[in-house]
């Protein structure tokens, strides 16, 4: 058998790689959710200084390329700050800090969709900040938010390829090193191409239904 | 008692609310009248706190709602019940009543939704219990409004143009919830354009004019030669009767 030819360990490589990237997905994503949840209750609460930095440093994060960011961590934190970072560690920051700023961005929408006059009857009836952020303003936020999420999270997938540039095996990375060996990037990248729309398209398919059990148990169409 | 002394409120440079003094006592049903733009929703806003006051002082059983502490009791003791019914679109007509009983008066949900199927029995709408607004008509949602109101057993009731936004049939299943209620002794500030309602329901008559109080008078003698030797006042209700 010669070198450039595809083996059936190959596919266990390709699988293996798709299995660092989803971790790294998940992972990230669940960091970002709390993170970007967190700056937008922090937001909705108006907390001097802080709200203005997380604002700030949400637009930062937006506003500049994810592979800058990830050079920044992985390059920037051990020159600068003599912190060393092993790539995966600096592509969960990086990743993890991206997912946030966009998911405070979304949160922040989906809580000022909720309309005022409710907040005022809350308000009126003597429930505090914090009750009318969980009872009245979550539940129809997350509806409001969970297509925008949905399409971001997809998008956020694709995002983790950067990281290979850096060496952590991921999918992107092991589609590269099968590249170079079998030289037949037509086949490879198809196949690798392919994983990540399966996988993408998992992802939109989990955020249609949760978002119809969502917008079912509230039984309102008010969007 | 709701007692408003010397209340001003501006809204940047134009004065909404100037000099108000009216005192509510409880049993009372005192209608709010005035043209548009005199200044009724505001004060409604100003008494549940909604609004910041510039001026003066206005106390529900002597809790001050300028006072952050003290407004929360003060809004214990008042029910809302808004024009635009204001109800949560993601509950149903029980979880939008017992909402507040649970999170604020801390009544066990079961409890809390087993007395909101009460009221909402009692206005007709034990059928439409488990709807969503959505789901309800403008004079179904105002009943659903006036339940939650109700809900946390207030001292007083603050209803603006509650019926505005209905049609004339709704409009009736609603005032003849209301005329039971000020019947039961629920106490009241009605502030609404149903002038003949207001008559037959009100123990008293405010008459706001471009944020001043010009009439307080007992409901008999706003409809007699005193209300109509108020020019002002004269002039609203031969308008409004024309309509
Ligand atoms: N939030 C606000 N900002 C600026 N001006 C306001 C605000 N709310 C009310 N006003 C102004 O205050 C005045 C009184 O308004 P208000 O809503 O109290 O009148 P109203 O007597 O309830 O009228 P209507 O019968 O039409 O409901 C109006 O001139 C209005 O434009
Ligand atoms: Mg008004």
């Amino acid at each position: 058998m010669r070198y450039d030819q595809f083996t059936p360990y190959d596919l266990v490589l390709l699988l293996q790689g798709l299995g660092v990237s989803l971790a790294l997905f998940v992972s990230t994503t669940l960091i970002g959710l709390v993170i970007g949840t967190l700056w937008a209750v922090i937001r909705f609460y108006r907390v001097p200084v802080l709200a203005q930095m997380v604002a700030f440093l949400a637009e930062l994060l937006k506003n500049s390329p994810v592979l800058v960011q990830l050079f920044l961590v992985f390059f920037g934190l051990p020159a600068f700050l003599k912190i060393n970072v092993t790539p995966t560690e600096a592509a969960v920051i990086t990743l993890s800090g991206n997912s946030a700023a966009f998911i405070y961005v979304i949160a922040v929408s989906a809580i000022e969709s909720v309309g005022r006059d409710q907040i005022e009857a809350a308000r009126v009836f003597g429930l505090t900040r914090w009750q009318i952020l969980r009872r009245v303003i979550a539940p129809q936020a997350a509806a409001f938010a969970i297509g925008p999420l949905t399409g971001l999270l997809v998008n956020q997938l694709q995002v983790t390829s950067l990281i290979s540039v850096i060496g952590v095996m991921d999918l992107t990375k092991v589609g590269n090193i099968l590249n170079l060996r079998t030289l037949k990037p037509f086949v490879v990248w198809t196949v690798v191409g392919a994983l990540y729309y399966l996988a993408a398209k998992l992802v939109a398919h989990a955020g249609a239904r949760f978002e119809k059990r969502l917008r079912a148990h509230t039984a309102w169409k008010g969007l | 008692m709701i007692s408003i002394a010397g209340l001003r409120k501006s809204f940047g440079a134009a004065i909404v609310l100037n000099g108000i003094d009216l005192e509510i006592r409880q049993g009372e049903v005192v209608s709010v009248l005035g043209s548009s733009g005199s200044g009724k929703s505001t004060l409604i806003r100003c008494i549940n706190g909604l609004e910041k006051i510039d001026a003066g002082k206005i106390t529900v059983d002597n809790f001050d709602v300028s006072k952050p502490r003290e407004l929360s009791e003060a809004r214990k003791r008042s029910g809302t019940v808004f024009q635009l019914f204001n109800l949560y679109p993601h509950m149903t007509a029980v979880q939008n009543v017992a909402l507040a009983p649970v999170e604020v008066l801390k009544v066990p949900r079961k409890q809390a939704e087993a007395e909101a199927r009460e009221l909402l029995r009692s206005v007709g709408l034990s059928e439409r219990a488990d709807a969503y607004p959505a789901q309800l008509s403008g004079g179904q949602r105002q009943r659903v409004g006036i339940c939650r109101a109700l809900a946390m057993k207030p001292s007083y009731l603050l209803l603006d143009e509650v019926t505005s936004a209905l049609d004339p049939e709704m409009t009736a299943e609603v005032l003849s919830i209301l005329a039971n209620l000020a019947k039961g002794g629920t106490t009241m500030v009605f502030v609404t354009h149903e002038i003949e309602f207001a008559r037959s329901i009100s123990t008293r008559i405010a008459f706001l004019d471009k944020g001043q109080m010009i009439a307080d008078l007992p409901t008999k003698e706003f409809f007699s030669d005193k209300g109509m030797a108020l020019p002002r006042v004269a002039q609203f209700l031969s308008k409004m009767r024309k309509d």
